[in-house]
């Protein structure tokens, strides 16, 4: 089966083009940043942000790094299908990725339930504030990443046309992206502080 | 599928349950915060390199993204 080819080695076309790639580095300076505000602030009063980080769910955070890696090796598999133009195939498995971002979604839900009725809302302390900001700013780029795979899932289901590769590896991206944001997250908010 | 990223995946999720047991089983704290942020960072370099296909981009953007993510990991490892 053919492949479409795209010259990767220069600086203009990073997989996924060079606008996304600047958008995920500036998103990762800005997460990164608010972490280390996270962790400077935690040194204020260790205490508070341990006994605080202990009311997590480490368990719900580490299912939802499972599910978010899962997806994104889905993600990564419909691409390459897409490449060699199985374009059945590749729909079967953006289904899957999409299933995985549903899954995140959901366990987060019930997450986010708990903590509202512990009473843990935005302004409960200052690491909460974090938490809240953090994970649902996060939260807001897994929906984005949703709809972006549901708008390649409804032009891939097309029968006369197809959408650009160019355009679907933005797409991947965009939803690899949440898993970076999330890597870095899961680590500093739910296990070390 | 290709094998490559399906070990990939298997690796990831041996070293997110490496990290899930190591910050509840261990109790020296400087040494299990600079594991767990090390496995971290071999999760988002692979999940980066293999996953996003950044390989086979330019050395710029490879350089970039790993010195990102090494200057936030290191900057919370010395605040830590």
């Amino acid at each position: 089966m053919k492949e479409t080819k795209i010259d990767y080695k220069s600086i203009y076309y990073p997989p996924g083009g060079i606008l996304m790639w600047i958008l995920i580095t500036l998103e990762l300076i800005t997460f990164g940043i608010a972490l280390i505000a996270l962790v400077a602030y935690s040194k204020e009063d260790p205490e508070l942000y341990h006994r605080s980080r202990l009311m997590l769910n480490t368990t719900f955070g580490a299912i939802n790094t499972v599910f978010l890696l899962v997806s994104g090796f889905f993600m990564a598999t419909t691409v390459h299908l897409f490449k060699q133009q199985k374009f059945d195939k590749s729909l079967f498995y953006l289904k899957l990725t999409m299933l995985g971002g549903f899954l995140f979604l959901g366990l987060k839900s019930i997450e986010y339930y708990e903590k509202l009725n512990m009473g843990f809302i935005l302004d409960y302390n200052t690491f909460f504030s974090f938490y809240w900001l953090l994970t649902g700013f996060h939260v807001i780029h897994v929906l984005v990443g949703l709809v972006i795979l549901f708008f390649f899932y409804f032009s891939l289901r097309k029968k006369n046309t197809k959408p650009k590769l160019e355009d679907v590896e933005a797409s991947a991206a965009f939803w690899h992206m949440c898993d970076l944001i999330w890597l870095l997250l899961f680590p500093v908010i739910y296990l070390i502080l | 599928m290709r094998n490559k990223d399906f070990y990939t995946l298997i690796l990831l999720i041996l070293l997110t349950i490496i990290t899930a047991i190591i910050s509840v089983n261990y109790n020296n704290f400087k040494v299990v915060t600079i594991i767990i942020l090390g496995l971290s960072g071999i999760k988002f370099l692979a999940v980066s390199f293999q996953f996003m296909e950044l390989k086979k981009a330019n050395s710029f953007w490879k350089i970039l993204i790993s010195i990102l993510l090494f200057v936030i990991i290191g900057i919370i490892s010395i605040i830590l």
